[in-house]
């Protein structure tokens, strides 16, 4: 692919962090930066390079109206926080869990803080609770399986971008005794995550894995590639 | 940050008191209203709630990647409207100084360091070219109009400027 060459890379990135590059390009240059790393790194630089111009800018408070209308638009404040709400929370279950299991990545578990922190502990509103966080083999937390708050669906994503060539495709696997079943394929960006029913799901103490397969998924039903990320499904929504 | 990784909205709310002043000033400089540098805030705030998943370490600190989001964003509200190269033809933006050369800024070399360095070794108009660019968000169109330069001259002396740029700091 054209994009391999870093000189084309440089230049198309300083475009985009100078901000020169029309709305259009921009908007596929965005789609790369999400799937290739090389991209993201070439567009850290230049934002570094040019970051003295705005840091040197000179701080204006916006009006207060900007933060109340960006609350009312994000859902209810906590109103009250009490520590009960926070250790019985399912997420806290988990942190522990994967924490204990996993000497994590220092990129993968910043991710999944900001992920944590934007679903928003807010003891008021119902929590999503988490249903299995699948690890790679050094153990790093990378994929996260949680139910919504209400309903019998599951969404799985990937915690931070995850790598993939055009040829094969992530595919996601329930583990229940028997042969794995094929649960879909799932995108390698962190947003939106796959959607699957909670009954696809297997109960408590079974596993959810993915493989490596061509793109478009496994031609025989049956997983062929290695796996490569799974982990325990430890609170079955339904 | 460390707040909003730690796992509530008030985080959140602690990574706006923060970063807010700053970015609303990059805002303004861009948009050059201020009911639209409101706009572009408040936009761009609920999106990094919405999607701070899409947040890696990998794209920078977490200040780098909130100021490209809300500078595209306020680029895309300049470019909504036309002849804004006019309202900010007379800009005393400090910063602006820069471009000007050398002499005219010597106070605010050591804030900008080695940018500022290798922004000294660009020609004055290729540098006014890009300083137009990332200060106040200016598209190549506009760059030719102000700088009555042939709008390819001025893609190619910003191709150029880039490339120069990235030797001078990466050297």
């Amino acid at each position: 692919m054209k994009y391999d060459d870093p000189k084309l890379r440089e230049a198309l990135a300083g475009r985009y962090v100078l901000g020169t590059m029309p709305p259009r390009a921009r908007a596929r240059f965005d789609r790369l930066i999400a799937e290739n790393a090389a991209f993201c790194a070439e567009v850290r630089d230049w934002a570094e390079m040019f970051a003295p111009i705005d840091a040197a800018a000179i701080a204006e408070a916006p009006p207060p109206r900007i933060w109340r209308a960006i609350e009312a638009r994000i859902g209810p404040a906590p109103v009250v926080a009490p520590a009960r709400a926070w250790f019985d929370s399912p997420w806290f279950d988990s942190l522990w869990l994967w924490r204990g299991a996993a000497g994590f990545a220092t990129a993968v578990a910043a991710a999944l803080l900001i992920y944590i922190g934007v679903a928003g502990l807010t003891p008021s509103a119902p929590l999503p609770s988490v249903v299995a966080v699948l690890t790679d083999k050094s153990g790093a937390p990378a994929w996260i399986a949680r139910s919504a708050p209400h309903g019998d669906a599951v969404s799985v994503a990937a915690l931070g971008r995850q790598t993939i060539d055009s040829a094969h495709s992530f595919e996601l696997w329930a583990i229940a005794g028997g042969a794995p079943r094929p649960l879909g394929l799932l995108s390698s960006q962190p947003y939106p995550g796959l959607v699957i029913a909670a009954s696809a799901v297997p109960p408590t103490g079974g596993v959810l894995a993915i493989s490596l397969e061509p793109a478009g998924g496994s031609p025989t039903g049956a997983p062929t590639g290695p796996v490569l990320f799974q982990g325990k499904v430890f609170s079955n929504p339904l | 940050m460390r707040r909003v990784a730690g796992g509530d909205r008030r985080g959140f709310a602690e990574l706006y008191r923060q970063a807010a002043p700053k970015l609303f000033a990059v805002a303004l400089r861009i948009t050059q209203r201020r009911d639209l540098a409101e706009e572009v805030l408040q936009e761009s705030f609920v999106a990094v709630w919405n999607q701070a998943g899409n947040y890696d370490p990998i794209k920078g600190s977490v200040m780098i990647w909130l100021t490209t989001i809300v500078r595209h964003r306020a680029i895309d509200q300049r470019r909504r409207r036309s002849n804004l190269a006019d309202a900010t033809a007379g800009s005393d933006d400090a910063l602006m100084s820069l471009a000007a050369g050398p002499s005219d800024r010597a106070d605010r070399g050591a804030e900008l360091g080695a940018l500022s360095r290798c922004l000294d070794q660009l020609e004055p108009k290729p540098r006014q070219a890009v300083l137009l660019a990332y200060v106040h968000g200016y598209t190549h169109e506009e760059l030719a109009a102000r700088l009555a330069t042939p709008s390819g001259t001025i893609k190619s002396w910003i191709r150029r400027s880039l490339e120069r740029l990235k030797r001078c700091l990466d050297g």
